[in-house]
């Protein structure tokens, strides 16, 4: 029954699937509103960032580390976004060419130091998340950024699809089809991979692993501002507290998708569709229950129910992944 | 009445696709040192881990002193009186030497605290049972590899084990190391009251040790609790092979038309080597001998800029060189090295062979943006793979389920694929069968036919006698001798021993 384990991310995924598919049907047929045009629209919406979210932590993940300052670091990178188009005046794609450049410059910083001084990245990243949040406090006086240009906000609000589908989900899939491209079909992306799965290894084999673990870093500084943009578009303002307190909302959501999709937490596994699955499938459930209308309470506590049942399901991984060593 | 300790009547145990083992049979006579023998994957971990619990066999039967039992845990199989023991992995390295023989029991005092003047007393006596003359205070990690195995062994004893287990215990072991734990070994067997089962694959240690000895041949027995004196070291070869042992043997080469391919004149390191001055010509294999803590692997990984070297210069083909990463050796340089330790170093367990044989070419291969397939990596590594004929049912194949020789031959057909000019090569055959053995021999050989410059680092001295060209000896990171190889066991052997020991 071992044998069969070079194919279990793949029933992962599929269980997933058929999740999702559960779910909906579940919700579909239990409460009202949700197969609705709006209630649909409004989904795809949220599903779009949770993805970038999920993606931009999966990443670091890989490097068997985490990153704590994610949503700090993307609302820092979307204010700064904001300050351009707005205070400055740069037309948009230039302004979100730079956000992006401030999201990879932050989780270079994260990177750099996580591997110079050979700290875990839970500490580096607990630090700088509050060094982000301060500094960003600090430059816009808690003020947000409310009058960005119409062409910006408009994309937030557009449905497509008979006006059942956000955009930005497809902006979100854009980067799920790159994202697996670049980790199967890149020297690049399979680099990371080694680097995470076995760093001594991987070093004795001609690879940087410490410029490979900044470049995850920095990647996921670049997905985290790609989803703070698409919540600033979503949002129509630039707020400093669109992802909560120090960007702490934003951390369920970060650790559920990978976990739930198949990412190995010890590094050195990504599975970017799963990933995907995850979020839609936390997305899901969160918009079923509030469509329930069962409180916010208990929509936090399932969340952390499920994260504890993704944890343990990366465990379970583990331990058949082991199993599968004893034999030979 | 008979006098065995342990029985193993008819097991057999199956795993998906493979029998592991099939009606296998096993005794162990009380105060004896048995030898388990087999080729990888001839179903000897298989064995060992259903007499220690780890498994349970789908059929037969297991008896301790004659009652039958089923054991369903490690836990159960100590209380039983049987232990593993392992290298050094079953002691906390941050502990004291007293404290890691006793964890089990740790006397207390009155208020429930731990004596530790007990706990040092008490330990002290296992230590000198064992002919190991060191504080029980001292600190594990200081401890040298055979030592740790020393201690492994005593608190096994402490926790009144009767059944010893062995697994490789002298693969890292000098040959001192080796001849003192022999001692010891045979005097708990005398003293002690205790049984050992022996497992290696080094056929002379077999002989110095056991007095039994069981061979296992695909999952089946060659042979059962045969008394050694039976037996030559051919009838055993036969035996877990099933054909004749082939020896090979490096010819000698006519040294004097070669190119100096690396030099390194008077290099201090940061890991305390002192002025090792060193060449290595073109198609050339030098032997790096010595015991381990000597400092060759480390020598290898300043080589490769993993550590620093302080002063002194490196020159490849005559020019000066700064190796700064081991990126740099392998793209700059062409230096590949395949480490002694495959499952940490070596290979990327959780991966498939593809990815495992082709990740030194990635760089090379890429086209544009970086774009790189399956195919292409394919193609490059398969012709080395088939040259080493690798068993595994696919390049997709996770290289955790395959074989330890099967393991080794992707991490050296990955330096192959490289198509490296210098090779370092730590340690290539420890845990390694003899069939697959003298196949990396014979390859190691080839490769240095065809210009490959070979630094081979190996404790294995029939191993060195028979493919090194020159033999330096280390000692204390220093080069105490450089001797060119007379192929003559004997007088090899007695000069490399000199050096190490004058």
């Amino acid at each position: 029954m071992f044998k069969r384990l070079p194919n279990f991310a793949v029933t992962n995924q599929f269980g997933l699937f058929l999740l999702v598919i559960f779910f909906v049907l579940f919700f579909s047929f239990f409460t009202d509103g949700f197969s609705s045009r709006f209630n649909l629209f409004a989904l795809s919406r949220v599903v779009a960032i949770d993805i970038m979210i999920g993606l931009a932590m999966m990443v670091v993940i890989l490097t068997g580390g985490l990153n704590l300052s994610l949503g700090a670091l993307g609302v820092s990178a979307a204010m700064f976004g904001g300050w351009l188009m707005e205070t400055v005046g740069i037309p948009i794609i230039p302004a979100m060419l730079l956000t992006l450049a401030m999201g990879g410059f932050l989780g270079w910083i994260n990177g750099y130091v996580t591997v110079k001084t050979g700290v875990h990245s839970f500490i580096v990243t607990l630090a700088t998340m509050s060094i982000y949040f301060g500094m960003m406090t600090l430059f816009t006086e808690a003020e947000a950024f409310r009058k960005l240009p119409e062409t910006f906000t408009d994309f937030g609000s557009l449905k497509i699809f008979n006006k059942y589908v956000s955009p930005l989900l497809l902006v979100s899939i854009f980067f799920v089809f790159l994202l697996f491209y670049f980790f199967k079909f890149t020297d690049l992306g399979r680099k990371l991979i080694a680097a995470g799965a076995n760093p001594d290894a991987a070093e004795l084999s001609g690879i940087s692993v410490g410029q490979m673990f900044i470049y995850c870093h920095i990647l996921s500084g670049l997905l985290a501002a790609v989803a703070a943009l698409m919540l600033t578009s979503r949002i129509g303002a630039a707020i400093p507290s669109m992802a909560g307190n120090l960007g702490f909302d934003w951390l369920l959501p970060a650790f559920l998708a990978p976990v739930l999709g198949g990412t190995l937490l010890s590094g050195g596994k990504v599975t970017v569709f799963g990933t995907m699955l995850g979020a839609i499938l936390v997305t899901l459930i969160t918009n079923g229950l509030y469509l329930i209308e069962i409180g916010e309470f208990w929509i936090r506590f399932f969340l952390g129910i499920i994260l504890l049942l993704a944890v343990l399901l990366d465990k379970a991984r583990e331990f058949f992944a082991q199993k599968s060593n004893v034999l030979s | 009445m008979n006098n065995l300790c342990l029985e193993i009547k008819e097991a057999s145990k199956k795993f998906p696709g493979v029998l592991a083992l099939h009606n296998a049979d096993f005794k162990l006579k009380k105060g004896s040192i048995h030898a388990l023998l087999g080729e990888n994957g001839a179903g000897k971990s298989t064995l060992i881990k259903i007499i220690t619990g780890l498994y349970k066999q789908d059929s037969g039967k297991l008896l301790i002193n004659n009652v039958e039992t089923s054991l369903n845990s490690p836990t159960e199989a100590q209380n039983r009186g049987i232990s593993v023991v392992h290298q050094e992995r079953n002691l906390i390295r941050r502990f004291s030497v007293g404290e890691n023989l006793l964890l089990n029991d740790l006397p207390k005092n009155k208020f429930g605290l731990i004596n530790y003047k007990l706990v040092f007393e008490r330990s002290k006596e296992w230590l000198e049972l064992m002919d190991l003359n060191i504080d029980p205070r001292t600190v594990v990690s200081d401890l040298t590899v055979a030592k740790m195995q020393l201690c492994e062994i005593a608190k096994a004893l402490s926790i009144k084990s009767k059944i010893l287990l062995l697994d490789e215990p002298t693969s890292s072991l000098s040959p001192q190391e080796t001849e003192h734990l022999f001692t010891v070994l045979q005097k708990i067997v005398r003293e002690e009251d205790v049984s050992i089962v022996f497992v290696s694959h080094k056929l002379e240690e077999v002989f110095e040790l056991c007095d039994q000895v069981t061979v296992l041949r695909d999952g089946k027995n060659a042979c059962t609790s045969e008394s050694i004196n039976k037996l030559t070291r051919q009838n055993l070869v036969k035996l877990m092979i099933g054909r004749e042992e082939q020896i090979i043997k490096s010819e000698k080469k006519v040294v004097s038309d070669q190119k100096t391919v690396l030099r390194l004149e008077k290099i201090n390191t940061e890991l305390g080597h002192h002025d090792i001055n060193l060449t290595l010509g073109k198609g050339e294999i030098i032997g790096l001998y010595g015991l381990v803590g000597s400092g060759r692997t480390e020598l290898a990984k300043c080589l490769l800029g993993l550590e620093k070297i302080v002063s002194g210069q490196i020159k490849i083909n005559g020019n000066e060189v700064r190796l700064d990463s081991p990126k740099t050796a392998l793209d700059r340089f062409k230096i590949g090295y395949i480490s002694e330790d495959r499952k940490k170093e070596g290979l990327i367990l959780m991966h498939n062979v593809l990815e495992n044989a082709g990740i030194t070419i990635w760089s090379k291969i890429k086209s544009f943006l970086s774009f790189l397939s399956d195919k292409a990596i394919h193609a490059k590594v398969d012709p080395f793979i088939r040259e080493l004929e690798v068993k595994t049912p696919s390049y997709s194949q996770l290289i955790s389920n395959l074989s330890g020789g099967n393991q080794q031959k992707i991490s050296v057909a990955k330096w192959l694929a490289a198509g490296t000019d210098i090779l370092i090569i730590d340690e290539p055959t420890v845990g390694i069968d003899i069939k697959t053995k003298s196949y990396i021999h014979e390859l190691i050989i080839g490769l240095a036919k065809k210009g490959t410059s070979i630094v081979l680092i190996s404790s294995d001295m029939p191993e060195m006698i028979s493919l090194a060209d020159r033999v330096i000896v280390m000692k204390n990171f220093k080069i105490e001798g450089n001797e060119p190889n007379s192929h003559n066991y004997a007088d090899m052997s007695s000069k490399i021993m000199a050096y190490i020991h004058d």
